[in-house]
């Protein structure tokens, strides 16, 4: 972390402290209180429902990765396809272009009340994963270097052989961009999902159950938990999508 | 695998051969006799109003183990002549044949070698060599010895394990170059190959190629916009119409390989094929 970084994240934490002070209200707790509450969840855990923090945590990172691998496997492959047969993707075009621009969110109160608490969050983190994969990979099946395919057919190269060796490893790039942002987008679902849920599990339950009991520290620790594993896993894809780009050449 | 099925035409067993090693299919042409024929090329681009003939009646006999450049004014399709040749583009008319195969499809019984190289950048040197006999099925023991072999050829062997975007230019395309001997075609088609390299590199390249046909007789079709290179490396370089592109002269050049850039009697000859170029452009 650089020293800019660094004075960056201490204003704004006086910043916080300051607009706390000079608001008075019981709404805005000083960091000082959140972290003492956060302190209070980790040795604790929460009276109302008994849970430790880490299973608050661990529930809300199951639903996320649930939902990312569901995203994963069903957006990969139907990319690739749609991306690859231009007819499959004027079919499918239409049908994105509706879907896409529906916030992942609204779908929440639909897929956790018609189904159920502990899938309909799944489901929520995955349709805000899916969207970014699909178009990312779509896009890079169509990016590719034409030239590649013709090197390849001038080799004796089969059309499905093509397709593995490389129309799929050439798209892994734009997948991986596409893992980047889903991920980003994911960690807002989550939460907003959970705040639906009352499973009694996940930060997003917490966050909600501390702001209902009016114990507004509570709230805002679940807040910065939030912040953190969303840093984490951003900075975790970040990582790969720098060390996948390198390995398959490509300037990240 | 071991059977190759061709339009009009079934090997038999005695004439089976994998497909990685498709010279061999042709082994029974001595040097010098025609191994390739291109009759009476032509090629219409269609868009949605307009007719554009790129090559009309482009016929070319090509020995085995020849050299051949093709040079033309900018624009005049000697690109589109290639891509032909090479299968990626389906002439309207005309017929292509190597031996007594007709050509339609790609094939790996012509190598080709582009301009800005087409190496799979998140393939090793050694990996991007082996493509062509890995499509083809050969066991990963022998596909990795023939590999190294021509990576030691074209002077790469210190880069077998390098990713692409490691290398130079020049050396991208010594890949490219092994990439396509190594499985052994019929002919090499090489689409201005040193295009996008300096003259230095260029030079140095031009070199290697020589030693390289030198000691494997190799068919090449060689397409450039260099006079100098085309008289430096080939037995007989063609000159092409502008568009619609047709053969206008066929020029021999004599002397082997390797040869002197100064020699004066490549002076005469440039100045003739300059000259031949030069009534192209002003035709226009």
């Amino acid at each position: 972390m650089g020293i800019i970084t660094v004075t960056s994240l201490v204003c704004f934490v006086f910043a916080w402290w300051d607009v706390a002070l000079v608001a008075g209200s019981v709404a805005i707790p000083t960091p000082a209180e959140t972290w003492d509450a956060l302190v209070e969840l980790y040795n604790h855990g929460d009276p109302i429902t008994g849970k430790s923090i880490w299973d608050y945590i661990g529930s809300s990172l199951s639903t996320f990765f649930k939902g990312f691998l569901l995203a994963l496997v069903v957006a990969v492959p139907l990319g690739l396809i749609i991306g690859y047969w231009k007819p499959i993707r004027e079919f499918a075009q239409p049908v994105i272009e509706v879907m896409r621009p529906i916030a992942p969110i609204a779908w929440a109160p639909i897929f956790i009340l018609a189904i159920n608490y502990t899938l309909g969050p799944v489901l929520v983190v995955f349709i805000g994963i899916f969207f970014p994969l699909l178009t990312n990979m779509i896009f890079g099946v169509q990016k590719i270097e034409h030239n590649l395919i013709d090197a390849a057919k001038t080799m004796g190269a089969s059309q499905l052989q093509i397709f593995v060796k490389v129309i799929i490893p050439s798209s892994i790039p734009f997948l991986m961009n596409g893992i980047k942002i889903g991920l980003g987008i994911g960690w807002m679902c989550i939460v907003a999902a959970e705040l639906y849920a009352p499973q009694l599990s996940g930060i997003g339950f917490y966050l909600a159950e501390q702001a209902t009991a009016g114990f507004w520290p509570g709230a805002y620790s679940a807040i910065v938990i939030i912040a953190v594993l969303g840093i984490m896993t951003t900075g975790l894809a970040e990582y790969i999508h720098k060390f996948v780009s390198k390995r398959m050449g490509v300037d990240a | 695998m071991s059977e190759i099925k061709v339009e009009g035409e079934r090997y038999k067993a005695k004439d089976r051969v994998r497909l990685d090693r498709t010279d061999e299919l042709f082994k029974d042409i001595a040097e010098g006799e025609p191994i390739m024929n291109i009759e009476h090329l032509r090629v219409v681009y269609k868009t949605d109003n307009a007719e554009t003939v790129a090559v009309e009646d482009f016929t070319l006999q090509v020995g085995k183990g020849e050299l051949i450049s093709i040079v033309g004014p900018s624009g005049c399709g000697k690109t589109t002549i290639l891509r032909s040749i090479a299968g990626l583009l389906q002439p309207t008319s005309g017929k292509i044949t190597i031996g007594n195969k007709e050509c339609t499809s790609p094939g790996s019984d012509r190598g080709m070698v582009f301009q800005d190289f087409a190496l799979f950048p998140w393939r090793t040197v050694l990996k991007n060599v082996e493509f062509g006999m890995e499509v083809a099925g050969v066991p990963k023991e022998e596909r990795r010895a023939r590999a190294l072999k021509y990576i030691k050829a074209v002077g790469l062997e210190k880069f077998a394990d390098s990713r692409i975007h490691e290398l130079s230019g020049g050396m991208k395309q010594r890949v490219g170059i092994a990439r396509a001997m190594v499985m052994h075609p019929a002919v090499i088609l090489m689409d201005e190959p040193f295009g996008a390299l300096d003259a230095q590199t260029r030079n140095i390249m031009q070199e290697m190629l020589v030693k390289i046909v030198e000691h494997s007789a190799r068919t090449i079709i060689f397409v450039t916009h260099s006079v100098d290179e085309a008289l430096y490396l080939s037995d007989r370089v063609v000159v092409l119409s502008k568009r619609p592109s047709t053969i206008y002269k066929i020029v021999d050049v004599p002397g082997n390989r390797p040869r002197d850039r100064t020699d004066p009697k490549f002076t005469e000859l440039r100045k003739t094929i300059l000259g031949y170029l030069e009534k192209q452009n002003v035709m226009e």
